[in-house]
């Protein structure tokens, strides 16, 4: 684009022609009032607060929706366009309630701050004001519309962002009302969003309704640890409590936006459940002590009960902290025990790290196709979903092969319905159909496969694709072939020359496999771990109802007599308790400092945003002073700066390939595919009230196809593992794919 | 020597104390300033800033709406506010104290009131028995506001023509 040079407010500066007034204004730090512009959304021009005076037009020029033009003197200070703006500023401010003391906008709102200076002390108008009755739109957005200036910033960011029309303008004039369009609420994963766009006090976060003022908080950056990306966020507390999350800019990482999880999953942390004391189980009977006793009593215990190194366990959720987990194998290590394991909901697991990805997020949403296997991107990677609905915007094709056909903020072009007992064998047919196409020498475990057409058309797609990516995601954990899958689809990219976004394991897995938080040599993984060896655990905020693929026998072993459990654990509920012999109240999510390694290999470290409540402790404190008291050497850390410079250190274990010996499969037999839903990913979320109370959140759904409904005998509403069942043609056949957000009893 | 010889008249015709005697028996038959508190008391100013209160409209509904305007103009922090969502739907304090012990009677928590809910009335003799007495919350206040409602809003109406 050729250079120009305009003049604003006095100053030369120099622009692309077709650049608007106001990003250039922005750029130059030039403040032009506006409510309808933002920086990701197209341009509407319907507030007309940016009125700004161009020299030689005889009217002031809305500067969002004006190209600068060689030459062009722009004033947007003087007479002219004062006047121009506080002429709007006068219209906008007729039908805006006065509410700012009760508005919980007040403080941080465009409008407030705008006319304080754009707006008179007295209003001319003398009329009734307009009052628009609020339509309820879910459980985490509160809506008082009679506040809303109609500048659609909320109904384009659901056209443009989220993907999903659900607020719209109707009526005409005086009785435009924005609103929407169904009564069941808002269904978008990034809803959230809209809050933040919002100028004025028309749409506030529900939970946070009337807790605190905007100038009360105190707001600490931070990294948000529910998925992959570790979007960048703000904390804001009140009187030591997280009352809010809003979303920190970040270009690179997660634009503007962040996804709902993010926002409100901070409700969890002020649960009821929340573990204050440590408490140590004798004799069958729950006590609580102090932490002297606690820490003494747990060493013990895994002195006693793992007489060998090897009897000790170490389990932790894939959510905690880069120095959570290298405390916890460096000690495991010390101690002499090499079963350490994060993958606790996958059934098959791999000796070496699992989560190669060959392209970043940013290069995402410039691919031209994306093939998505097994993973309902909006829900389960909002920011990662989002990326490549920016790709598809700019043209790419999608095709999927999921159990069932989810319902993507995006057009996909063909869908493979494929059950999970008949993945490996439709990849092979992928495979297979790539290799006839590109005249490629087949290997011998595909030769006698025949590609079926929608196979082929898979095939054609990957092959015509030059800078394509495939989408590995979360539900092949469940596949009992899940290595072999993983395996075949690194020879489709390759044969392809495509890329593979591995989003399998979600959280911090990340900084989990930067510090080998997996067995080495001899050590047992999460599944061979409970064999009748295995003595003594050490657990770190884990959930044994939800976090375990098979949580039976996980329970199951930690209740027996001679097992020995040790629960660092934020949360204290019923499975903790039948589990545990220790409980160690634990700092949770934004209260102590910690380093979160995102899909790209970025490390970005937080600090502490609140205190812990009660008496727990961060997590890595924790685990340093057990090292002390099991007399472990060189864990002698002052702060978690020291702890994060170390763990930076280590290097990861390159996947070696694992052969993995294919389970034969009667594919005709009905599977059961048990997906939990988004917001049942980690102990806090499931106890934030309001995530659970909104449309995703409630997700409790076995769908099955109407011909597999006969062969097992189900019809709409039974239940269904106890889960309620719905019988869709969107389902592959011969599977019962379960979205819950119940743990699972299978 | 003539202003010894001066002196020592004045002192043996006893002149000091005639002029003693002057200014009492003067104020004798004047008009008297002082008042017997607290049977009687001076006259003070609609804006005098005494003791707070908080005020409820006509229809027994409190008026604070918890906005936390006065929070945060209060120069000594001495209030502190909770609110809530009643059941109403309604934003509410669920606290509200103000520890007088650290008020410096400013009465910019009047001023900043959107709904005229906080005041400082006249009264000004009131007395702790106990440290913690300093502190005092929602309910009191309310009941201060209660009893000098008809006080209160006789003093506003006074000092409404000068605003």
């Amino acid at each position: 684009m050729s250079e120009i040079e305009i003049e604003i407010d006095g100053h030369l500066v120099k622009a692309s022609q077709g650049d608007s007034i106001i990003s250039i204004a922005d750029r130059e730090g030039i403040d032009v009032p506006r409510f309808c512009y933002h920086k990701k959304l197209s341009v509407a021009a319907n507030c007309r607060m940016c009125l700004v005076d161009i020299e030689g037009v005889p009217k002031a020029q809305p500067a969002c929706s004006t190209p600068a033009a060689n030459g062009m003197k722009i004033n947007t200070k003087n007479d002219k366009a004062k006047f121009a703006q506080k002429a709007v500023m006068e219209f906008l401010l007729i039908n805006h309630p006065l509410d700012c003391p009760i508005c919980d906008q007040g403080g941080e709102c465009e409008l407030q701050d705008v006319a304080m200076e754009y707006g008179s002390d007295v209003s001319k108008f003398n009329l009734g004001k307009r009052i628009v009755p609020d339509k309820g739109i879910g459980a985490l957005i509160q809506t008082d519309m009679t506040r809303c200036i109609h500048c659609t910033r909320c109904v384009r960011f659901g056209a443009e962002v989220a993907g999903i029309v659900e607020m719209g303008g109707t009526g005409r004039g005086e009785g435009v009302k924005i609103e929407p369009f169904l009564t069941e609420g808002i269904q978008s994963e990034l809803s959230g969003n809209m809050i933040d766009v919002c100028p004025v006090g028309a749409l506030t976060s529900k939970p946070f309704r009337y807790e605190a003022r905007t100038w009360q908080m105190n707001a600490v950056q931070s990294v948000a640890r529910h998925d992959l990306v570790g979007s960048n966020i703000y904390t804001q507390s009140y009187r030591g409590k997280v009352k809010r999350v809003v979303a920190r800019d970040n270009d690179s990482i997660n634009e503007t936006w962040i996804s709902d999880r993010d926002r409100f999953s901070y409700e969890g942390l002020n649960h009821e459940s929340r573990a204050l004391k440590p408490k140590i189980k004798v004799d069958g009977e729950w006590q609580e002590t102090d932490w002297q006793q606690a820490l003494q009593f747990a060493v013990d215990g895994i002195k006693n009960n793992a007489i060998n190194p090897d009897q000790l366990g170490v389990l932790a959720s894939k959510h905690a902290s880069l120095e959570e987990f290298y405390l916890m194998q460096k000690l495991a290590r010390k101690f002499g025990s090499e079963n350490i394991d994060f993958r606790l909901d996958q059934t098959q697991l791999s000796t070496g790290s699992s989560l190669e990805s060959s392209i970043n997020l940013s290069e995402i949403e410039s691919v031209d196709h994306a093939l998505i296997i097994g993973s309902y991107t909006r829900l389960e990677q909002p920011m990662i979903n989002h990326r490549i609905r920016k790709a598809t915007l700019d043209g790419a094709s999608v095709n999927t092969m999921n159990s069932k056909n989810f319902d993507f903020n995006f057009k996909t072009k063909c869908d493979a319905l494929t059950a999970p007992q008949k993945l490996l064998s439709a990849l092979q047919s992928v495979l297979k159909a790539v290799h006839l196409k590109t005249n490629q020498d087949t290997p011998n475990d595909v030769s006698d496969v025949t590609p079926s057409e929608i196979h082929n058309i898979i095939a054609d797609d990957l092959i015509a694709s030059a800078n394509g990516v495939i989408v590995l995601g979360e539900h092949l954990n469940s596949n009992p072939n899940s290595l072999a899958i993983i395996n075949l689809i690194e020879k489709i990219a390759s044969a392809t020359n495509l890329k593979i976004a591995n989003i399998t394991i979600s959280g911090n897995s990340h900084s989990a496999e930067k510090v080998n938080f997996i067995p080495s040599g001899n050590g047992l993984n999460a599944i061979s771990m409970f064999n009748d060896n295995t003595k003594a655990f050490l657990l770190m905020d884990v959930d044994s109802e939800y976090d375990f693929i098979d949580s039976k026998s996980a329970q199951g072993h930690f209740s027996k007599e001679d097992v020995f459990v040790v629960a660092l654990s934020s949360f204290e509920n019923q499975s903790t308790l039948r589990s545990a012999d220790v409980i160690l109240p634990m700092a949770s999510f934004y209260e102590s400092s910690g380093t979160h390694i995102n899909f790209d290999g970025l490390v970005q470290s937080y600090s502490a945003s609140v205190k812990s409540p009660g008496e727990s402790k961060p997590g890595w404190k924790i685990i340093k002073v057990m090292a002390d008291l099991l007399d472990l050497q060189g864990l002698d850390y002052v702060d978690s700066t020291q702890v994060k410079e170390e763990a930076l250190q280590s290097s990861k274990v390159k996947s070696s390939v694992d052969e993995a010996n294919i389970q034969s499969i009667d594919d005709s037999q009905v599977t059961t595919h048990w997906q939990y839903a988004p917001y049942a990913s980690d102990s806090v979320t499931r106890r934030a009230k309001a995530l659970q109370e909104s449309n995703v959140g409630m997700i409790n759904r076995a769908y099955v196809s109407k011909m597999t409904a006969h062969k097992i005998g189900l019809s709409d509403d039974d239940l269904y593992l106890g889960v309620p069942v719905s019988i869709e043609e969107s389902v592959a056949v011969d599977c019962v794919f379960i979205h819950t957000n119940q743990a699972r009893r299978a | 020597m003539k202003k010894k010889l001066k002196k020592l008249v004045n002192d043996f015709s006893l002149g000091e104390l005639r002029t003693g005697l002057k200014v009492t028996s003067k104020e004798f038959v004047n008009k008297k300033i002082t008042v017997q508190f607290p049977e009687e008391r001076t006259p003070i100013s609609p804006r005098f800033r005494g003791l707070h209160a908080l005020r409820r409209y006509p229809n027994g509904e409190e008026r604070c709406i918890a906005c936390k305007l006065c929070e945060a103009v209060c120069p000594a922090n001495a209030i502190t506010i909770d609110s809530e969502m009643r059941e109403d739907g309604t934003r509410r304090t669920t606290q509200y104290d103000i520890d007088l012990f650290k008020c410096i009677f400013c009465g910019f928590c009047e001023e900043a009131c959107p709904v005229d809910a906080i005041v400082e009335t006249h009264i000004f003799d009131y007395a702790f028995e106990s440290r913690e007495g300093s502190i005092i919350d929602k309910k009191a206040l309310l009941e201060i506001g209660d009893k000098n409602e008809s006080a209160i809003s006789k003093a506003k109406e006074e000092d409404s023509k000068y605003r």
